[in-house]
């Protein structure tokens, strides 16, 4: 009887022994705001990080879903806890998605947005979402690999077809401040001067960036935008003109911000000032020839 | 007469292009109100106090846009209102406003308030880009506000920056900021800044461990071997700390060390880690300047610019001289990947 309880216990000794205890693992989870999906509905599926009390500030993966019953309509990353976009979320085929970024100064949190994702569906039937080829590294200076969990999520579409549309919530706020940063290194863009910027909606997102160069102060009206992304290779390499920025959101709310230029041009050479002195000697002259007829009359 | 309007009118067109005309609005969305503590718990209200002790500068719940409750003040001296007390509107739990009482317009902010080291320079990060910057006070003390956010979900990040330029890790923390509410963060704890006297020490020899913290704080120092080892001392009325580290304990080889801080029950976590290798001779860490880790253009930063550097050779074969600051200054695995901008997020300054 002895023998046999100390054998059960060196069973249970080796079973703990070779079976590694699972530890804690971060997990990525996908999750729906609608549990029953129809035909030609728009829904939104939400990826968020659960990092089981680590602080992690890199994740990178592949989102997979079944293109043949769903179409995605929208990428959004408004709040998302990612920072800095080493790859924004994007198709690069269809039905796989991926993203890449980090957080500076780590994420710790259960319920963290990375980005969602807005489908249609297209035809009924049963389908996954899954994240594949994922990593999720450690706010710790080295760069280190965490454990993680993924749990892919099962869709039904039913045959019975949506009246609904999906609702977005108003965004009348503009796109957080943010500062435009001029530099250039000698082994990248060939040594030329650019710009890097970027900077968050809270609401919808940010949409697009434009940037306009002008050596003008007053005259820049009639400069035209253009849209750009960061890193952007300045135009004028002088660094002798004002940038603006102009951060767009997906409601058209706008932020612009300037940069004053490194190296301002002499007044001389400003075309502007040159017109406006013109445009104000003639002005003196119709004046003057307006109050010398006036104070002839009287006299 | 004619003469002297033709002059008038000249130097008015002087005057017009000496003037910057701005053409387009510009966003001043964040109203900057920083306060340096002065000498708080000493019963008088300082300039950049909001209170000191049972002092509450004439405030009360009602003075600060509530219905009623008691008003108290925090060790920090800024005012408690967990005690004040609004009117919910007709339905609702708690919290919110409303309803059919008029309340004063509150802006979207945040309050940051904490600890660091003495007149040490305090950067606030949202988002990981720099958002406004402080002095704290002669006790260390800070207490930086943040207005003119919208409402969502912001990452901000707080470090510290002693006057030997020593920078502390970042302490993060996700924060959902309300419409018309104002969030107050406190008990912000700065992790010591750190540096060693050597880059290399002859095993046996000692190596200075110093830094900056709160004063009178009690430092833990944690030295990186196979075997931890641990040691302690305090931080003097400057906040100054400084430790002789006997080497003949640790094996030949790299090591690193980091700090802690403890004072009246609050303690901060361990703060950034610095390198150094015990081998056969002593080499002054001024001699060679380590480069900081994350820092790709030698700006002394770490912040968008570096990354959109390292953006630029990701998985794309890199160039002799990226190639070299890889190896220096992120993991030197010999290829642009997450790793690195890992790496580069941990040491993030903005």
């Amino acid at each position: 009887m002895k023998i046999g309880r100390i054998k059960i216990l060196i069973i249970l000794l080796v079973l703990f022994c070779v079976f590694p205890i699972i530890g804690q693992a971060a997990e990525i989870n996908l999750s729906l705001k609608d549990k029953e999906i129809k035909l030609n509905q728009q829904f939104e599926v939400l990826v968020s990080l659960d990092t089981q009390d680590e602080s992690i500030n890199a994740i990178e993966g592949k989102l997979l879903y079944p293109d043949k019953l769903l179409e995605l309509k929208e990428i959004k990353n408004a709040n998302s806890i990612i920072n800095f976009w080493v790859e924004k979320p994007h198709m690069e085929l269809n039905g796989v998605i991926v993203f890449s970024g980090i957080t500076p100064g780590g994420y710790k949190g259960e319920n963290g947005l990375i980005f969602s994702l807005i489908f249609e569906s297209q035809n009924a039937g049963n389908g996954n979402l899954e994240i594949s080829d994922t990593k999720v590294l450690l706010n710790d200076g080295e760069g280190t690999r965490t454990n993680l969990s993924l749990v892919p999520l099962g869709i039904f579409i039913s045959e019975e077809i949506s009246q609904d549309q999906i609702s977005y919530a108003k965004d009348d706020e503009k796109p957080e401040s943010f500062a435009p940063e001029v530099s250039s290194v000698f082994d990248i863009f060939e040594g030329k001067e650019f710009l890097v910027f970027i900077t968050q909606d809270k609401g919808s997102g940010i949409d697009h960036y434009e940037i306009k160069e002008t050596r003008q102060r007053f005259l820049t009206m009639f400069s035209d935008w253009i849209p750009a992304e960061s890193p952007y290779i300045l135009q004028d390499q002088e660094l002798s003109s004002y940038i603006f920025v102009k951060a767009v959101d997906k409601f058209g709310n706008k932020r612009i911000e300037k940069i004053t230029p490194q190296n301002p041009i002499k007044w001389y050479r400003n075309y502007e000032n040159w017109i406006i002195i013109v445009i104000v000697l003639i002005l003196a002259c119709i004046i003057r020839k307006i109050l010398w007829e006036k104070i002839n009359l009287k006299f | 007469m004619k003469n002297g309007l033709f002059l008038i009118i000249v130097i008015i067109t002087l005057c017009f292009l000496g003037t910057v005309y701005e053409s387009v609005s510009f966003a001043t969305s964040v109203n900057v109100s920083a306060d340096v503590q002065g000498l708080c718990g000493n019963g008088i209200v300082n300039p950049g106090e909001q209170c000191d002790g049972s002092n509450l500068n004439g405030e009360s719940c009602t003075s600060r846009g509530f219905s009623g409750g008691t008003l108290s003040c925090n060790a920090t001296c800024t005012f408690n209102t967990s005690a004040c007390t609004t009117v919910s509107p007709g339905g609702g739990g708690g919290g919110g406003g409303g309803g059919g009482i008029s309340i004063p317009v509150v802006q979207t902010a945040v309050n940051f308030s904490g600890k660091a080291y003495p007149l040490s320079k305090i950067t606030v990060l949202k988002d990981g880009q720099k958002a406004i910057t402080s002095i704290a006070g002669p006790d260390a003390n800070f207490n930086i506000s943040l207005s003119g956010l919208s409402m969502g979900d912001y990452t901000f990040s707080v470090y510290g920056e002693d006057k030997d330029g020593l920078r502390s890790s970042l302490f993060t923390f996700s924060v959902y900021v309300t419409s018309g509410a104002t969030t107050n963060i406190s008990g912000i704890f700065i992790s010591p800044t750190i540096g060693v006297n050597k880059s290399e020490v002859r095993k046996g020899d000692n190596i200075a461990i110093f830094g900056r913290s709160i004063p009178n704080g009690d430092i833990t120092i944690s030295v990186n071997s196979d075997e931890e080892f641990f040691s302690r001392t305090k931080a003097d009325i400057d906040g100054v700390y400084l430790y002789n580290f006997d080497t003949s304990v640790l094996e030949m080889g790299q090591h690193s060390t980091k700090s802690k801080v403890a004072l009246n029950g609050e303690i901060s976590s361990f703060g950034r880690m610095v390198g150094f290798l015990v081998g056969t001779k002593n080499v002054d860490a001024s001699v060679g300047k380590t480069a900081i880790k994350g820092d790709l253009n030698d700006d002394n930063r770490v912040n968008l610019v570096d990354f959109s550097i390292a953006a630029y050779w990701y998985k794309k074969t890199m160039s002799v001289e990226i190639a070299a600051k890889e190896i220096d200054r992120l993991n030197g695995d010999g290829k642009i990947d997450l790793a690195d901008f890992s790496i580069m997020a941990f040491y993030w300054t903005g």
